[in-house]
């Protein structure tokens, strides 16, 4: 019995064993019949970790991926949710979110929310953004990207005709040894939080804030001053000497935006708010500018004039906004809003009194003339007024009408002042600033028909009408070139499904702008006030005849076709293409433009587990200019000088774009476990100017001295990317990632030639800034881990 | 034999409760989400984890979330189909999607829409749909989401723009030209500037103007200025481009040639340019103009959005 009994105690351990093995078994089982769908109807978490390898330094290539500079970067991203409404077994709508990605670059992103859907929730989240902009600027300015005031090397010099050092493109040694190179970019830091809340089913508000903090710099052109100021060592300072500074973009913008929403059984409203307040740390910036001119050498810091300009001035906008529809019947609604902006700003002006270094004279330099400065801040206000309602009505079969009317109008209410000061050219000038407002009405009307079943027909109109005027401007002269405009545009669009797999449409618009040129044609007043154009009267200063291309007559044709066709189950094809002709009413200015382009799309979806995608595009624009030019006998300064406008140069632009791309995917690859992603594309991208001067006799266009005619080097930039990704699923919840991309950028523009040391204008600073070709190589392993 | 008993017992109420712990309990309350689970089970017992397309994920989105009671169940959005009950070869009443699927043809998009626009009709967003251009063009609401998936991909800053490229291919080709929003780096996103539910201004753009839009994010353009320059107080796209441009940045043309579109008289204006901007290296023999090469008319116009110094009429400061 014992042994039996011993025997029997085995087989009783031996039970147990199993039975806790059945029973750790157990578990699992019942729960693996559900996986499925739980994998399904719950939400996935993951985790991604990893690093990745760029060889590059280039701002081009890292412009907004953060991948600027070569060597490793780590990879971090989550999204996990979570929260009892995702659970069925469980009565509750709690839901919530984290969410980052991009943790190990300039381009992070993070988010939180939490809400119990249909009464409320609440989010935060923070997005970095840097925009690196160059790598290769060189500068002789001692501080740093990001402040305000910029100033030389005390034994940097003067840049004088008389000292041996004609022009800025032959600096000294010393001078060339100054620069060093400052990266220019900006960096945005966006926080934000928001939160929404029902009260009822009908009832709900929401408010959203969001602070966007900018640092860092952007590049920017300035005219130094003029001849008004004595350096000590005997020359004075020479206008239009131009240097290159970083116009720090120290900025924040806070943004709210709160709403109430109502919803009724046949109509709703939502009354809100939105506020954007506007800061910028500073109201100008300052910089020393070394060109000189006069017969003395100049030696040391006296050999600078200090600048001031201006930068962005802070301002604020308060925004109230009306919007809501009501249903007269299921099948037809009217809808309209109502908005009132109040736009201000009184930032205190860039100062005028500008210091200039020990000795020079006069110092300081005042830019204003006696009293010319009326007040010391702008007090400007501009209310904006916005206005819509449309009726949309279903009643008849197989037509749908609608009619609606817009109203858009920016009013400038600030205060038109006369202001004396001394341009750059230390010449006296009196300037009157005018406050430009414009309204706009749009009315609309449209129709649809269904012809038959999967053909349709629309119909579209609208007139709209533009007014410009300044308010109370000085001398109360007229200050717009264009006062008002008409436009008819008239719409045709017909769709048709051919068969259930082929999608036709084709498109017709033609347009007409009526505008109202007198100004640009005749003497409309005196100019002289409330231009910034010195000695006309005429036309804003320009040719007579000539007309800016936004305000000239114009009409336009606009057609378009394309067709979608699902050739199989597994085979798309789509072609389209649009040409659109505007012709200006303008004896000089823009006479044309047009612009063309043409996509060819087809994807092919060879298994449930593998698909090729490619397509290909080209764009064309064009633009035609014609123009006036000096010594010809037709400037129209005064009224004895008007005669007949005559083109004597004409300008053509030409851009063309072409791009291909391919892109394959295909899952299901060793046993289920790897999937393989590509993605090439190409570009080309090229920009051309063609200037003629047919009338131009007395010095011949082509001479080498002045080339003004003739076809521009194109500006060509040419990109091939190629990335190449591997998904190797290690276990049931872990994947490992592997990518490969390669990048090339045959950058060529001439604007970088008149940047280079050796090459520049006699007056501009060099920069040094290089073109923005790169060839890049990046390896990416991370590891994604699903719970 | 009493420990093998227990032992049994035991084992019987772990593994019974193994399966108690599993499988849920009924909740004998009846709830609203309950029997909005009962309606789906309709459909849910033949479209299971076993579609090739993820039926059920719609429970991880708001449409699957039962306890919000205005929560749809299957036959809110597809009808009673009953027609598609008792036959599998009959099509449900109402198929979302752009393409035919076996041989059901998709639904036309107004009755897609309408189905959608039951519950989304009366909100903010949606107030301009109506003979929008979207709606005009028979766009379906699943042209661009997906609602069986937990992922949205049009409602994501990173993919949605390759949702909205699928019919604006012309803008496919412009965000990767030279001079682009980070939109294909995910940073900005179409929906950024454009509601594409309809709205009140032009292009479907989110704000009343074009140069409301822009604001959003350059705020610091919006003065107003003491010297204003008139085409940027009325259209930024006067000048800009914003889907991708050649030249940056995001410009239509460079200066001097884009300068002498509006102006042909003042300074140097008047004077043709070609080869002169190529400078030294184009062939020229002479020094450059400051007025043609590298930043041209801006080397010393600078202030092209506006100035706000008093000095600076000419845009200059």
């Amino acid at each position: 019995m014992k042994t039996r009994n011993e025997k029997m105690n085995v087989s009783i351990l031996a039970l147990a064993v199993r039975c806790a093995l059945m029973t750790t078994i157990a578990l699992p089982l019942s729960a693996y019949a559900a996986d499925d769908a739980d994998a399904l109807t719950k939400p996935t978490r993951s985790v991604d970790f990893g690093v990745l390898y760029s060889s590059e330094n280039s701002a081009r290539f890292g412009q907004y991926n953060g991948l600027n500079t070569k060597g490793f970067y780590g990879l971090g991203g989550f999204d996990v949710r979570g929260g009892d409404g995702y659970d069925r077994d469980k009565n509750s709508a709690l839901r919530w979110k984290l969410n980052g990605s991009d943790l190990g670059t300039t381009s992070r992103n993070l988010g939180a929310s939490v809400g119990e859907q249909g009464k409320w929730k609440f989010g935060i989240g923070y997005d970095e953004l840097r925009h690196n902009i160059t790598d290769t600027f060189q500068t002789p300015f001692l501080e740093d990207t990001g402040g305000n005031n910029f100033t030389l090397p005390s034994n940097f010099g003067g840049i004088n005709s008389a000292t041996g050092q004609p022009s800025a493109n032959r600096l000294t040694p010393n001078q060339a040894y100054a620069f060093h190179t400052e990266k220019e970019y900006t960096t945005r830091r966006n926080g934000s939080v928001g939160t929404s809340f029902s009260f009822t089913d009908q009832l709900s508000a929401q408010i959203d804030y969001n602070h966007l903090e900018q640092s860092g710099a952007k590049l920017i052109g300035t005219g130094s001053l003029g001849s008004g100021i004595n350096l000590l060592g005997g020359s004075t300072g020479r206008a239009e000497g131009n240097s290159i500074i970083m116009n720090p973009t120290s900025y924040s913008t806070d943004n709210i935006t709160a709403a109430l929403n109502w919803v009724g059984d046949k109509s709703h409203l939502t009354a809100g708010y939105y506020g954007s307040l506007f800061h910028d740390d500073y109201n100008s910036v300052s910089w020393q500018n070394p060109l000189t001119t006069g017969a003395s050498r100049c030696v040391g810091i006296n050999c600078y004039i200090n600048n001031t300009m201006s930068t962005a001035p802070s301002n604020s906008l308060h925004q109230a906004n009306l919007s809501g529809g009501y249903d007269f019947s299921a099948t037809t609604k009217l809808a309209g809003g109502f908005s009132y902006g109040y736009n201000k700003q009184n930032d205190s002006y860039a100062p005028t009194l500008i210091v200039q270094p020990i000795g020079n004279t006069p110092n300081p330099y005042n830019m204003m003339q006696a009293n010319g400065l009326p007040v010391s801040s702008l007090n400007g206000v501009v209310e904006t007024t916005h206005g819509d309602i449309k009726l949309t009505d279903k009643s008849f079969k197989d037509l749908n009408l609608s009619a609606g009317f817009k109203f858009d109008e920016r009013d400038n209410r600030t205060d038109s002042n006369v202001y004396k000061y001394k341009n750059i050219a230390n010449a006296a000038y009196t300037g009157v600033n005018t406050p430009y407002s414009n309204r706009k009405l749009q009315y609309e009307a449209a129709a649809d028909y269904r012809l038959t079943k999967g053909q349709n027909l629309n119909l579209a109109y609208l007139h709209e009408s533009i007014k410009r005027w300044c308010n109370g401007v000085v001398g109360g002269a007229q200050c717009v070139s264009s006062p008002a405009s008409e436009e008819d545009k008239i719409s045709l669009t017909y769709r048709l499904k051919i068969i259930d797999a082929v999608n036709f449409n084709a498109g017709y618009s033609y347009a007409d702008r009526r505008a109202d040129t007198s100004n640009f044609l005749a003497n409309a007043g005196d100019y002289a006030l409330v231009t910034p154009v010195s000695g006309s009267a005429f036309n804003a200063g320009n040719y007579q005849g000539f007309v800016a291309y936004p305000y000239a007559s114009r009409s336009q044709n606009v057609g378009k076709a394309g067709v979608n066709w699902q050739v199989t189950q597994k085979l798309d094809v789509a072609l389209n293409g649009r040409y659109s002709y505007d012709d200006y009413n303008a004896q000089l200015g823009v006479q044309n433009g047009q612009s063309a382009a043409v996509n060819v799309d087809t994807t092919y979806n060879y298994t449930s587990d593998g698909s090729l995608t490619a397509y290909w595009s080209w764009q064309n624009g064009q633009r035609n200019l014609t123009s006036g030019t000096t010594g010809n006998g037709t400037a129209a300064f005064t009224p004895s000088q008007i005669v007949e406008p005559k083109n004597i140069w004409s300008n053509k632009l030409d851009d063309n774009s072409q791009a291909f791309g391919l892109l394959a995917k295909q899952a299901g690859l060793l046993g289920g476990k790897l999937e393989v992603l590509g993605d090439m594309s190409y570009s080309l991208n090229t920009t051309t100017y063609a200037t003629q001067v047919p009338y131009n006799t007395a010095v011949s266009c082509a001479s080498s001295a002045s080339l003004t005619c003739g076809i521009v080097s194109p500006i060509k930039n040419e990109l091939i990317s190629l990335k190449l990704t591997g998904n190797y699923k290690i276990f049931e919840n872990g994947k490992l990632s592997l990518s490969y991309m390669y990048q090339k950028l045959n950058s060529n523009d001439y604007f970088y030639n008149g940047q280079q040391f050796g090459y520049t204008p006699n007056r501009v600073i060099p920069t040094g800034l290089q073109e923005q070709s790169y060839t890049a190589n990046v390896v990416a392993l991370s590891y994604n881990y699903k719970f | 034999m009493k420990l093998l008993i227990q032992i049994i017992l035991l084992c019987t109420l772990a593994i019974g409760s193994a399966y108690a712990e599993s499988t849920p309990a009924p909740d004998t309350k009846t709830t609203a989400k309950s029997e909005a689970l009962d309606r789906d089970s309709v459909c849910t017992r033949c479209h299971d984890e076993n579609e090739s397309k993820p039926i059920l994920s719609i429970y991880q989105t708001p449409h699957g979330n039962k306890a919000d009671s205005r929560t749809p169940s299957c036959q809110s959005c597809h009808g009673e189909s009953e027609k598609h009950l008792s036959s599998k070869s009959s099509a449900p009443d109402v198929i979302f999607g752009t393409k035919s699927v076996g041989s059901h043809a998709p639904s036309e998009a107004k009755d897609q829409n309408k189905a959608c626009l039951t519950c989304h009709g009366k909100d903010q967003k949606r107030t301009h749909w109506e003979s929008s251009a979207h709606q005009a063009a028979d766009v379906a609401c699943t042209s661009c989401h997906e609602t069986h998936t937990a992922h949205d991909k049009v409602r994501d800053k990173k993919t949605q723009p390759d949702v909205c490229f699928a019919c604006h291919k012309d803008q496919r080709t412009q965000i990767n030209k030279f001079s682009h929003h980070p939109i294909g780096e995910g940073k900005v996103a179409c929906a950024d500037c454009h509601n594409p539910h309809g709205s009140a201004g032009p292009k479907l753009l989110v704000k009343n103007t074009v140069t409301e839009t822009c604001y959003t994010c350059h705020a610091e353009k919006r003065g107003p200025f003491l010297w204003e320059h008139q085409p940027a107080t009325e259209d930024c796209t006067n000048c800009h481009t914003p889907h991708g441009s050649n030249i940056t940045p995001l410009l239509k043309s460079r200066a001097p040639f884009m300068c002498s579109e509006c102006h042909d008289g003042p300074h140097v204006s008047k004077n043709p340019a070609a080869g002169n901007v190529e400078g030294l290296q184009g062939g020229l023999t002479v020094a450059p103009s400051e007025s043609f090469t590298g930043r041209a008319c801006t080397n010393c116009h600078s202030m092209v959005h506006g100035s706000n110094d008093p000095a600076g009429a000419l845009l200059q400061r």
